[in-house]
């Protein structure tokens, strides 16, 4: 048994889908609604490993969160309640998709305290959506939304650039559609790993500059609306940012169950086992080390990933956080990827927006 | 001796030489019909592949004649490929009449002309042969017409044959027989023979094709071979049956073979005189030369890890052919390989497709190039293989190249398409005759540089296929030549740097920055590519500076994952090569080799 004193946050995965997107190569699986209850009896197995932890932020992820029914949700939350400590929880997030998302849902996680939904929104255009292959479309998203608002939840919406067929004027539409209703805004662009199904229509390569126009429109036309890009995915009012997605920008403890889940704790990083099958394996035998995947960041790496991680938020790092060696390539670059000042370095909206290769000149220093 | 007949075929590519050959071995019974496969004397995959021969192996038949007497054909064969024009004068020395093969249908083509030339110098006796007529566009009047007005030879009573229905086939062995004079020599004059040929055999080591033309050779004997000035005792002397077939002994007149447990090639040159080396021949046979390469490419294994394989491969072709020379080379796109020289590029295409048939080496080739002479105005000349080995331009006094005469063989209404072409390739006007009001003959002088890129491709497609040419190298003369830099942010890119005639510079320095611009990955900064000329900049481009790369999930904490991705694309960073902050990727050099990595 684990117990941790400090500040946690804590992440469970639920691998559970209606219908697995297009684009999307995050473990999930669809049909299998009746492996919920096993898996909540694994989740508790394993939640026991942390038991009296303390944890200040909560996200369940998924797949979708929002497949789980209510009585479902009862025991997910009483594992959570039975065995953390969360008198200090200051933000729980439920990732939540417009088409499963429902009114008894959003009341469950209001009368358990939960602060904020994030919509899988990602586009208010209905070819666009069907591209994707969600099965909402947009009167479906703008119905959740208003939904949510009504319960006054924290309300993130999730938008994704370089559709295919997208063009810039459906995607101001669908910033603009959101920010009726949000006030945390998380931007991807679409990028395709070979093995979705989505690749084998569209060919999407790594390097490709598609994004470029979209990004750049949300660089522009959010921070006018009073959403600051706090990251470089995200964009949200002062304040709002999200507490939980912090911690891993800034390299904190994130406990995190559930297959395929990824946790960090102190200096260490472990993934939990891929399928669900071989989650209820381990949960059989409690969880031993071989079913785990562990990574140890030594000092050095550690010190790397740091400068990475915190790179990629408007706070940018601290000048006295960086190694010599990373300090010494960053000057090496075109000064207008950055914003420097005596103190720390951050990036500059330009950098924002090439991060990927900023990164891989730190990764093997 | 007098009942012996050496004689070869000389034709053009497609004339129907091999089906000839075939069809006379099958008439003198030298091989049973059902053993035939087609062609049965191209030995190459790559000749039964495009269909041509460039060298039969030499055969031995036997005939009765009509007179009742009994005589010994030997067909020798010679390259039908300018390439290898020294080993077709050596062919020819061992003969003393040719065949002179021309489709009736298609008539007198370039090499036709070139190689009846060359067998008229040796003073052979030549019999014109009409083929293929059986053919519906057969027109053998006019074949018979353009041999003689177009070769210069009597062809009234050339025999009229079809290889392929063996028609006419008896004619012509009576006429080699009657017209084709026996050789000449004396038995019992010190031994000289010609090397005709030479092939390496793993067991036996250098078989020597060889003409007796003085003397006798035995099993036993010791042998000089002189242009070498090496001695080794014979062990086996014998014929082509066909197939090597031991005899007691080859005298004055025959054809045969001799092996002697010789390890290389080079110690058994094509045109080398062998004699006895107790009783030595005064002077060696006249015409020998050393072969020099005169067309140039870099070989490089398709896995960089086979460069051990590619080395042994060609080591051990170079045992089987002398021609070829090679030297070790490196590139920053290619890796390890080797800087190969060939007599012209069919032989260029022969040695890789050998490489890759006989010794299953997958190789990547670069564009072919000539040798440079360079003369420096301190008087000094010297060799120029490649752009960096020429010297800054304040020291170069003259820049030569080597030249070639051209002839080019056509129907008349392509005339002025390919008169523009070789005048794009720098060609110089020699010439031009018509050989029939709908053929024509073009004569050019150009620069071989320029007749190796892709000359031939270019003139089958602007002729539809229907123009024949042949060229001979004519020497080295100076040509206004200077060497293109390419700098990519401002540093020099060694390995694009290239030769070109001073008029062509812009058009393809513009072409080369163009091709990079579009194959180097936008970076960080932008990036300027200029080609110069020594210090002057002749084009310039930008390569855009990187506006975004990708913004994917970062899901769930999973930063392992992010990491995996960004070093599968630092991997990709990686493969590529610096020139200073850049990094150019290895398809930027392929396209600049102009690299043919297709299959044959």
């Amino acid at each position: 048994m684990l117990i941790l004193a400090k500040n946690n946050g804590l992440y469970i995965h639920v691998p559970f889908c209606e219908k697995k997107c297009g684009y999307c190569s995050f473990y999930s699986i669809t049909n299998k609604t009746d492996k919920i209850n096993s898996w909540l009896e694994a989740l508790e197995l394993e939640a026991k490993k942390f038991n009296g932890s303390k944890i200040t932020t909560i996200y369940i992820g998924g797949g979708t969160p929002t497949v789980l029914n209510i009585s479902q949700w009862q025991k997910l939350f009483d594992i959570i309640k039975n065995n953390f400590d969360i008198e200090n929880l200051i933000e729980a997030t439920v990732e939540a998709n417009p088409n499963s998302l429902t009114e008894e849902h959003l009341k469950f996680f209001r009368d358990n305290n939960f602060s904020r939904i994030s919509l899988g929104v990602q586009s208010l255009n209905d070819n666009e959506l069907k591209i994707l292959g969600r099965l909402h479309n947009s009167s479906k998203a703008l119905k959740a939304m208003e939904l949510v608002k009504n319960f006054d939840f924290n309300l993130s919406c999730d938008l994704i650039f370089a559709i295919p067929e997208q063009n810039l004027m459906s995607w101001a539409k669908s910033l603009k559609g959101v920010l009726n209703f949000a006030n945390h805004i998380s931007t991807y662009q679409l990028t395709l790993e070979p093995d979705v199904p989505m690749s084998k229509k569209y060919n999407y390569d790594d390097f490709n500059e598609n994004g470029y126009k979209f990004y750049r429109y949300a660089q522009y036309y959010l921070p006018k609306k009073n959403f600051i890009q706090y990251e470089i995915s995200n964009f949200a009012p002062e304040g709002n940012e999200c507490k939980h997605n912090i911690l891993y920008w800034t390299q904190e403890n994130v406990i995190a169950l559930g297959a395929a889940a990824v946790g960090y704790i102190d200096g260490v990083r472990y993934k939990n086992p891929e399928t669900l099958e071989k989650y209820f394996e381990a949960a059989k035998n409690n969880f031993p080390d071989e079913f785990i995947e562990y990574e140890i960041l030594t000092p050095h790496e550690k010190q790397i990933e740091l400068a990475i991680l915190k790179l990629r938020t408007k706070w940018g790092i601290k000048k006295s956080e960086l190694l010599p060696e990373v300090e010494a390539v960053l000057n090496s670059m075109p000064s207008d990827l950055f914003i420097n000042t005596p103190e720390k370095i951050s990036l500059s909206k330009r950098g924002m927006r090439l991060g990927n290769s900023i990164w891989c000149e730190l990764i093997d220093l | 001796m007098k009942n012996i007949r050496n004689f070869c075929i000389i034709a053009h590519i497609d004339h129907g030489k091999s089906t000839l050959a075939d069809r006379l071995l099958e008439a003198t019974g030298t091989i049973a019909k059902r053993e035939m496969k087609a062609q049965i004397l191209d030995s190459l995959a790559l000749e039964r592949e495009r269909g041509i021969t460039i060298k039969l192996v030499p055969v031995r038949m036997d005939y009765t004649a009509k007179d009742g007497q009994k005589y010994i054909l030997n067909l020798i064969d010679t390259p039908g490929h300018v390439d290898f024009a020294y080993e077709v004068s050596r062919s020819l020395a061992a003969c003393e009449g040719a065949l002179l093969v021309v489709d009736a249908s298609q008539g007198v083509e370039a090499q036709t002309v070139a190689n009846a030339y060359q067998a008229i110098e040796q003073n052979l006796e030549i019999l014109p042969v009409i083929n293929k007529i059986d053919l519906p566009s057969a027109r053998p009047d006019n074949a018979k017409q353009e041999i003689s007005e177009v070769v210069g030879l009597d062809a009234s009573d050339a025999v009229l044959t079809s290889a392929k229905t063996g028609e006419g086939v008896n004619e012509i062995l009576e006429k080699i027989v009657n017209e084709i004079p026996a050789p000449e020599g004396n038995i019992n004059s010190p031994l000289q023979a010609l090397i005709f040929d030479s092939v390496y055999d793993n067991y036996r080591g250098v078989i020597c094709y060889v003409r007796v033309i003085n003397g006798k050779i035995k099993a036993g004997q010791n042998i000089l071979f002189m242009a070498n000035n090496i001695t080794y005792p014979v062990n086996e002397v014998g014929v082509f049956k066909p197939g090597f077939t031991p005899v007691n002994e080859l005298s004055a007149g025959e054809v045969g073979y001799i092996t002697a447990s010789i390890k290389t090639l080079a110690e058994a040159q094509v045109g080398d005189t062998i004699t006895d080396a107790d009783n030595p021949a005064k002077n060696p046979l006249p015409g020998y030369k050393k072969v020099k390469s005169v067309v140039f490419c870099g070989f490089y294994p398709v896995e960089r890890d086979n460069y051990p394989q590619l080395r042994d491969a060609l080591e051990k072709l170079c045992l089987n052919d002398s021609a070829v020379t090679y030297e070790p080379e490196t590139s920053e796109a290619l890796g390890f390989g080797f800087r190969c020289g060939f007599l012209g590029l069919l032989h260029m295409d022969v040695v890789r497709e050998r490489l890759r048939e006989e010794y299953g080496v997958e190789l990547v080739a670069t564009a072919p190039n000539v040798i440079y002479e360079v003369v420096k105005t301190s008087g000094e000349i010297i060799e120029a293989h490649r752009p960096s080995d020429f010297p800054d331009p304040s020291e170069i006094e003259e820049i030569r190249e080597p030249y070639i005469k051209l002839s080019v063989f056509m129907p008349s209404e392509y005339t002025g398409r390919v008169m523009q072409l070789v005048q794009d390739k720098r060609g110089t006007y020699k010439s031009m005759d018509y050989i029939t009001p709908e053929r024509v003959r073009l004569i050019y002088e150009m620069p071989l540089s320029e007749f190796i890129v892709d000359f031939h491709d270019k003139l089958k497609s602007q002729t539809r296929g229907y123009a024949s040419l042949d060229y001979e190298l004519t020497g080295l003369k100076a040509s206004e030549l200077v060497r293109v830099d390419i700098l990519v942010n401002g540093e020099a890119a060694d390995a694009f740097s290239f030769i070109c005639h001073k008029d062509a510079a812009y058009n393809r320095g513009h072409a080369v920055v163009t091709k990079l611009k579009e194959l180097i990955p936008s970076q960080l900064f932008e990036i300027p590519i200029q080609a110069s000329i020594g210090r002057r900049v002749i084009v310039r481009v930008n390569v855009r500076a990187l506006r975004k790369d990708v913004l994917a999930k970062c899901y769930g904490g999973d930063i392992t994952r992010k990491r995996k991705l960004l070093e599968k694309q630092k991997e990709g960073k990686k493969r590529m090569k610096q020139i200073g902050k850049v990094s150019i990727p290895q398809e930027a050099f392929l396209a600049f080799m102009n690299v043919d990595t297709s299959e044959k």
